[in-house]
């Protein structure tokens, strides 16, 4: 995956990042402690595991002593994250040192959760009620397509058919960091906006969660309470319907806003009204970890630089749109080459070489995913050649001097922008200089003090 | 055919860059043999037995949502696939007593400790008390395979033993041969004995697959030995303290009478173990020579056997 510098590390930062009385208040529902637990680095959740029926402080040397000597800097990084959820208590005591012990409310639950096991606060709905649900593939396809209609949607594509409901101040929210907005210009992608479009869905539906949580605190919806309505949504079984009665009226706010991002499909019955979450809704548990499903990949790019990619969706289109030159669709072929003015293009929107040669390898057809290198060196040396070819010229601030009086005025001006570390260009004939914006007001103080 | 000498190094399972670090796919194998469980030989009841594995089973499951357990059932007589957790008919919440898993598996744990009865009706006595390890040992490396087969992009899986009747030697050949499929595809065998005496097939189990092998003391505490050593996944292992193996019991069993040997003749063709000297292999019927006395012969086939 690309390296994704736009979201602050993962969603479990911003849980951490909560006040100490919200985390407590999150920690009194089971499903968030499962959750939470997923989301830890595999060490820690050992820790966690291992501690559950330990009452007692446990002394951190203890602890550290269960890993390798070489380990130590990954028990940091573990007791480090517990300490931050406020899962494990520090106490520190001068005989036996930092000792931790772990949440009790926490603990409880947990405990609960292996032994007894959770019970969602609603009922799937009984099989006696004769509804046609859509079955599991129908509705990773109404997932999907709605999902890539937003996407379409917030890079403000044309070539969206049907707009989803979300409102268009909430969309800019979205838009917000992803897409330039001058009030003249059509917004363009950022390059985090072509960072955004190539991590994988769950990566992407955490950002756009994150957002969507961040802008509720601006509405006054408690954010504790739409983080846990969220990660409680995530242990819903897929393709089952629930009743919407059972939500409070905050939540069936919530529950449309996430039916347009695919989450939820929401169903109309004869009486009550349903919602049925789809694998995206119970995925959101899985993406708290970086951990990522791998998709099949449909781009094969030849040797003469003409690519051809295998999809029928409009968002890949619009994609490779952002760095090659698309010469004609089929029903499943988009056929496009990559040329020196698509990639200019590209760089000129901040899109580098090395995320573009990723997203190429990292969606190669598994024809030629098999073969080393997926993508033919030629072209990944040329798309790196005509990157570098834009960075032949640097460019510096820099102030400008001239009409000195005397040579001797000149040579001490140029001898104290050398001092500095800032003289960038003399011409002793002419006495003309260039210095570096940064030194510009200690030089006119030296100037003045010729005078 | 199995290879008597197992002076193969353990070969460690090498974790595969393909997929999330933590996800482990674990087939756990249950001793559910109703002689042992009722033997003196038991250190505590089935029943509390269970209490301690089944939230090990959820803990398993809580640490990742990716986590596949698979449970096989070890009878007297037969073996049983008795919970998957990838299987779409599971109930999906508990009954607010249970747990989820639970539910299923002492569910399908009850027909199916019905069904070994059954199957034992035939024979005469319980002398023999072993459980049928190899049957199950082996439909969880064919278990295994399927997930091998399945795609490029899989999780590493692990064999977990909870054993606790006594080996079986005539089962050696079966499970020496199971031992080495699973040393051959990196599967690494762990396994938590409880019964009275070490199980060397166990232990061989666990050395030549790279597994951990433990024999817990305190049967209270069961449940905090399965956390602390079974409960982690293949890619965290590389950095953590783990119970190393004592010693291992390297002994064989003759393929005449099943007998677990110290010293025997061994096969120069195919390298059968048997306990004394015979004229022919039977195995694989090459005739061993018989020109020189019987002591030439002793110093020409007598080997140890054990490494």
């Amino acid at each position: 995956m690309p390296e994704v510098r736009i979201v602050a590390r993962n969603f479990m930062d911003m849980v951490a990042s909560l006040p100490a009385m919200k985390l407590d208040q999150l920690y009194q529902n089971a499903f968030i402690c499962q959750a939470i637990v997923r989301s830890l680095p595999p060490l820690a959740k050992k820790y966690v595991i291992q501690m559950l029926y330990v009452e007692e402080v446990v002394p951190g040397k203890l602890i550290e002593e269960w890993v390798l000597p070489d380990g130590s800097t990954k028990y940091r990084v573990a007791i480090d994250r517990l300490v931050q959820l406020r899962i494990f208590s520090e106490t520190f005591d001068r005989t036996s040192g930092t000792s931790y012990r772990l949440n009790p409310t926490f603990r409880v639950n947990l405990q609960k959760h292996i032994t007894i096991g959770g019970v969602l606060p609603r009922e799937p709905m009984s099989a006696t009620i004769t509804v046609r649900l859509p079955s599991l593939e129908d509705l990773e396809v109404y997932a999907h397509e709605q999902w890539e209609c937003f996407l379409l949607q917030l890079i403000n594509s044309a070539q969206s058919e049907r707009m989803t409901n979300i409102s268009p101040a909430m969309m800019r929210i979205f838009q917000r960091g992803l897409l330039t907005q001058r009030e003249k210009d059509a917004p363009r992608l950022t390059e985090s906006g072509f960072q955004f479009l190539l991590m994988d869905t769950n990566a992407q539906l955490w950002y756009i969660i994150r957002e969507y949580i961040l802008n509720s605190e601006e509405l006054d919806i408690d954010s504790a309470d739409l983080i846990a309505f969220l990660l409680e949504l995530s242990f819903h079984a897929t393709g089952e319907a629930y009743n919407m009665n059972t939500l409070d009226e905050i939540q069936r706010i919530t529950i449309k806003d996430l039916a347009d991002l695919g989450l939820v499909k929401l169903q109309q019955g004869r009486k009550d009204s349903w919602f049925i979450p789809t694998k995206l809704a119970t995925n959101l548990s899985v993406s708290l970890t970086d951990s990522s499903a791998r998709k099949e990949g449909f781009i094969v790019v030849e040797t003469n630089f003409r690519m051809y990619a295998y999809s029928t969706s409009k968002l890949h289109c619009e994609i490779l749109r952002l760095f090659s030159r698309i010469e004609y669709q089929l029903p499943n072929l988009i056929v496009g080459a990559i040329t020196k003015e698509s990639l200019y293009s590209a760089f000129e929107n901040g899109i580098t070489a090395e995320q573009i040669v990723s997203f190429l390898q990292q969606n190669a057809h598994p024809r030629v995913a098999e073969r080393i290198p997926s993508v033919p060196e030629n072209v990944t040396d040329q798309i790196r050649l005509w990157e570098a070819d834009l960075n032949r010229v640097e460019m510096t601030p820099a102030h400008f001097y001239d009409e000195f009086p005397s040579r001797d005025v000149f040579e001490a001006a140029c001898d104290f922008a050398r001092e500095c570390g800032g003289l960038l260009w003399e011409d002793s004939k002419k006495m003309r200089l260039a210095v570096k914006t940064e030194v510009h007001m200690q030089m006119r103080e030296h100037l003045r003090g010729q005078r | 055919m199995p290879s008597s000498s197992s002076s193969s190094a353990p070969t460690p399972a090498a974790p595969s860059k393909m997929y999330a670090d933590d996800v482990s796919v674990v087939v756990v194998l249950l001793d559910a043999n109703p002689f042992f469980w009722s033997s003196a030989a038991s250190p505590l009841p089935f029943s509390s037995f269970l209490s301690h594995v089944l939230p090990f089973l959820n803990s398993v499951l809580l640490m990742n949502q990716m986590n596949q357990l698979v449970v096989i059932a070890t009878g007297r007589n037969y073996c049983d696939y008795i919970y998957d957790s990838s299987a779409p008919t599971n109930r999906k919440t508990g009954n607010g007593k249970m747990t989820a898993l639970s539910c299923d598996l002492v569910a399908k744990l009850e027909e199916f400790v019905v069904k070994d009865e059954k199957l034992g009706k035939g024979e005469s006595n319980g002398a023999v008390m072993s459980s049928l390890l190899s049957g199950s040992l082996s439909m969880a490396l064919c278990f295994i395979q399927r997930i091998f087969r399945s795609g490029t992009f899989h999780p590493h899986p692990r064999i977990l033993c909870l054993h606790g009747s006594p080996d079986g030697p005539e089962q050696y050949v079966a499970i020496m041969n199971a031992i080495f499929s699973a040393q051959r595809s990196m599967v690494p065998i762990d396994s938590c004995y409880i019964g009275a005496l070490n199980s060397a097939f166990l232990q061989q189990a666990s050395y030549i697959t790279g597994g951990v092998y433990l024999k817990p003391q305190l049967m209270d505490g069961l449940l905090q030995y399965l956390t602390t050593v079974f409960a982690t996944d293949l890619h965290s292992r590389a950095f953590l303290q783990l119970p190393k193996s004592v010693g291992v019991d390297f002994r064989a069993s003759c393929f005449c009478h099943k007998k677990t040997i110290d010293m025997g003749y061994i096969c120069s063709v195919c390298i059968s173990i048997f306990c004394k000297h015979h004229k022919k292999c039977l195995t694989c019927g090459s005739v061993f020579g018989q020109a020189q006395s019987d002591a030439a012969s002793e110093t020409n086939k007598r080997k140890t056997i054990r490494t």
